[in-house]
């Protein structure tokens, strides 16, 4: 589904590159870890794959299309949706509302359906009251369930997440990462976690470690 | 449209940030409003001062014309005396200027003088106290002419004094067209109390000059003129109270038999007095321009133009000032506002939201924040602009009163023929000697001067059109920001 040919990216010099010459590859239904220590350059690899910033040598793929072909805001609208560690939810609407905006933004095929987007949020364990109020009233873990139902509503088939469980406790972290793992298998989704915690990396169906500029298969 | 839900649900949520954007925009499009409302009640102001101020055109004899025949008369006979000879203005000549466009109507003004037989004038003292008016039987002014002053009009409603309502008929009628022929006239108060006359009285007045034939005349209205007007009267001049108002062709008819169907001049009034100009050229087209001049005077229109355009510039220069001023106000508030909105925006683009809409959003978000202060502006408009309006007016007023004033003293000349009063329309401050009145031309600019300052819908849509010009500018001065923001920054950095 997603291919990475000879990727490279650094900030100032070539020869500081954070990473060069990446091949991977991705494929649908599938959960996909990136560890590494911290200023390795995962989430930087990770903005690349969501077309949030452009890469300094090489190029992505999409089922065989250069992504800079699609447009990058293109390409965010209609294949990807982002879960970030602080959830990153408009904070002045409702979660139900939340969704809502983001269907309506990502032109998804349920837009506007509101029945669709509460279906989403009761899955994931937010109740009709909860729904209603202002999604600041909710709780970390809560907030998190709401950034990855955002996820579900939309059509994309790639869901790409920095850092998701960086702010929630152990049943949180647990929960959501059977969720991401429910939305790579059932909704046959790609599904790419950077991460730092080992427990979350073994969860998911292959792993990747970023170190000294290269990318290793870990399982 | 996506972004319209999403501005009104950013404003319903954060009410307190929503409610100050309110009360900053309406404070910026309430000064506006003002600015516009004082601009057009001024417009306004002009436009009636147009109609209800107008302005004259007297056909008087060329004086100019005739003082320079009399001087080449004198270098080429140096013994006679010179003699200074003006020809009465035909009436004929002044039905063919009150056919031309624009010209509403027109009065003939005939001032002669006659003495009082079996009744007395009103002397006034010379001494210095200055007062002296209404002695009965004091030091008689010295005049070669009688002690009567007589002003022949076509009708005295036509006449400065008693339309800028300085002399009031106070007993019976004034003159009127339907007393041409007849022997009517009509006497000051102080002159009917001295000599206990009143309305259907007869008095007689001798004529000074041709035949010296007595004239017997009906009293049929008495008038009251202001106290203020016997100060104007120059040295030589009777009492103003020795003034009487009679139909021209009787004033014609005690001058002599060679005055039939003449007056001394003859006052057009002009419609518009934006068209004076055209009017006076195309009625020079019509006279003998050696032996008669015409004159303008919209000297009142042109004061309230004045003092009006004053009050426009400055109103133009209120709604220009304020306008930027909100602008740079507003933008800086939307600068603030897209910084405190980073993550948002972020998140929007991280969607793959095109920038034009987020752009729109603020938009919107701005001009519902408008439309509410446009509402809270519409109803304090009217009582900002009217306070603010009211000020400017009584400064451009008091300064064009002065400068008005300043320009009748030097104009005005002390009266020669007797003092009789002013003969012409409205018009002040002219050769046709002491003019009851004519120190009331400013309060009638005074009284057009005042703006009604009121808020119409036209108003609230041209401020409409300015909040939402003021809007867009701000929106697009702070919309840099926007367009320059990297979500991987905002939300991954």
């Amino acid at each position: 589904m997603l291919k990475t040919n000879d990727l490279g990216y650094w900030y100032d010099r070539q020869e500081n590159s954070l990473f060069e010459h990446v091949n991977l590859e991705f494929k649908s239904g599938t959960s996909y870890a990136i560890v590494g220590q911290s200023g390795s350059g995962k989430t930087t690899f990770l903005s690349l794959l969501a077309g949030l910033d452009k890469p300094r040598a090489g190029q992505i793929e999409l089922n065989g299309e250069p992504i800079n072909k699609i447009g990058l805001t293109n390409y965010r609208k209609s294949h990807v949706a982002i879960v970030f560690q602080s959830y990153n939810l408009f904070n002045y609407m409702s979660p139900l509302n939340n969704l809502l905006t983001a269907m309506a933004v990502t032109e998804s095929s349920h837009r506007g359906d509101k029945d669709y987007a509460a279906e989403m949020l009761r899955k994931l364990g937010i109740t009709d009251e909860q729904m209603k109020k202002n999604v600041q009233k909710l709780s970390g873990g809560q907030q998190q369930r709401v950034a990855i139902a955002r996820t579900m509503c939309c059509d994309a088939k790639l869901v790409v997440a920095d850092e998701p469980t960086g702010n929630l406790d152990e049943e949180n972290t647990k929960y959501v990462i059977e969720q991401f793992q429910k939305i790579a298998h059932e909704q046959n989704k790609c599904v790419i976690i950077v991460t730092h915690e080992s427990d979350v990396a073994k969860a998911c169906d292959h792993s990747y470690r970023l170190s000294k500029h290269e990318f290793a298969l870990e399982s | 449209m996506n972004f319209f839900k999403r501005a009104w649900l950013n404003l319903t949520a954060k009410k307190g940030r929503s409610i100050l954007l309110i009360l900053v925009t309406s404070a910026i499009m309430l000064f506006v409003l003002a600015g516009l409302l004082i601009r057009n009640a001024a417009d306004t102001a002009t436009s009636n001062a147009k109609k209800s101020v107008g302005a004259t055109i007297t056909l008087s004899a060329n004086r100019e014309a005739a003082f320079k025949k009399m001087r080449s008369s004198t270098s080429t006979s140096k013994k006679s005396k010179p003699k200074l000879t003006t020809s009465p203005v035909k009436l004929s000549d002044a039905k063919k200027i009150a056919k031309l466009n624009n010209i509403s109507s027109y009065s003939a003004t005939v001032s002669t003088s006659a003495n009082a037989k079996g009744f007395d004038a009103i002397s006034t003292s010379s001494s210095s106290n200055g007062g002296g008016m209404g002695m009965k039987g004091g030091m008689s002014s010295s005049s070669s002419s009688g002690d009567i002053a007589i002003s022949g009009v076509t009708s005295t409603a036509s006449t400065s004094a008693f339309e800028e309502k300085s002399s009031k008929i106070t007993k019976g009628r004034g003159i009127t067209t339907a007393d041409e022929g007849t022997n009517n006239v009509v006497i000051e108060s102080e002159l009917a109390k001295e000599d206990s006359l009143s309305v259907g009285d007869t008095i007689k007045l001798k004529a000074t000059t041709g035949s010296k034939k007595t004239y017997t005349m009906k009293i049929v209205g008495i008038y009251k003129a202001s106290s203020s007007t016997s100060t104007e009267q120059g040295p030589g001049a009777t009492d103003p109270s020795n003034s009487v108002y009679t139909s021209y062709t009787f004033a014609n008819t005690v001058k002599g038999s060679k005055y039939k169907n003449t007056a001394d001049s003859v006052t057009f009034n002009v419609s518009d007095p934006a068209k004076v100009s055209a009017v006076k050229t195309a009625g020079k087209k019509l006279i003998n321009t050696s032996k008669y001049s015409l004159s303008t005077n919209d000297s009142s229109y042109q004061t309230v133009k004045a003092s009006m355009d004053n009050v426009k510039s400055f109103a133009d220069k209120i709604v220009w000032l304020v306008a930027i001023a909100g602008t740079i106000i507003l933008a800086l508030i939307v600068i603030l506002m897209i910084r405190e909105r980073r993550y948002e925006i972020g998140v929007l683009l991280s969607l793959g939201e095109a920038r034009w809409k987020i752009v729109a959003q603020f938009f919107v978000e701005m001009v519902m924040v408008l439309i509410v202060s446009i509402v809270i502006a519409g109803a304090g408009g009217k009582f900002v602009g009217n306070k603010l309006g009211q000020q400017l007016v009584s400064q451009q007023t008091t300064t064009a009163t002065t400068s008005s004033t300043s320009t009748q003293t030097q104009g005005g000349q002390p009266g020669g023929g007797g003092g009789a009063p002013s003969g012409g329309s409205k018009p002040s401050g002219n050769m046709n000697g002491g003019t009851p009145g004519s120190s009331s031309s400013t309060t009638t600019s005074q009284k057009q001067t005042e703006l009604d300052v009121s808020v119409t819908v036209l108003d609230l849509v041209e401020l409409g059109g300015f909040g939402l010009a003021i809007m867009f500018l701000s929106i697009m001065l702070a919309s840099g920001g926007i367009l320059r923001l990297q979500p991987k920054k905002v939300l991954i950095e």
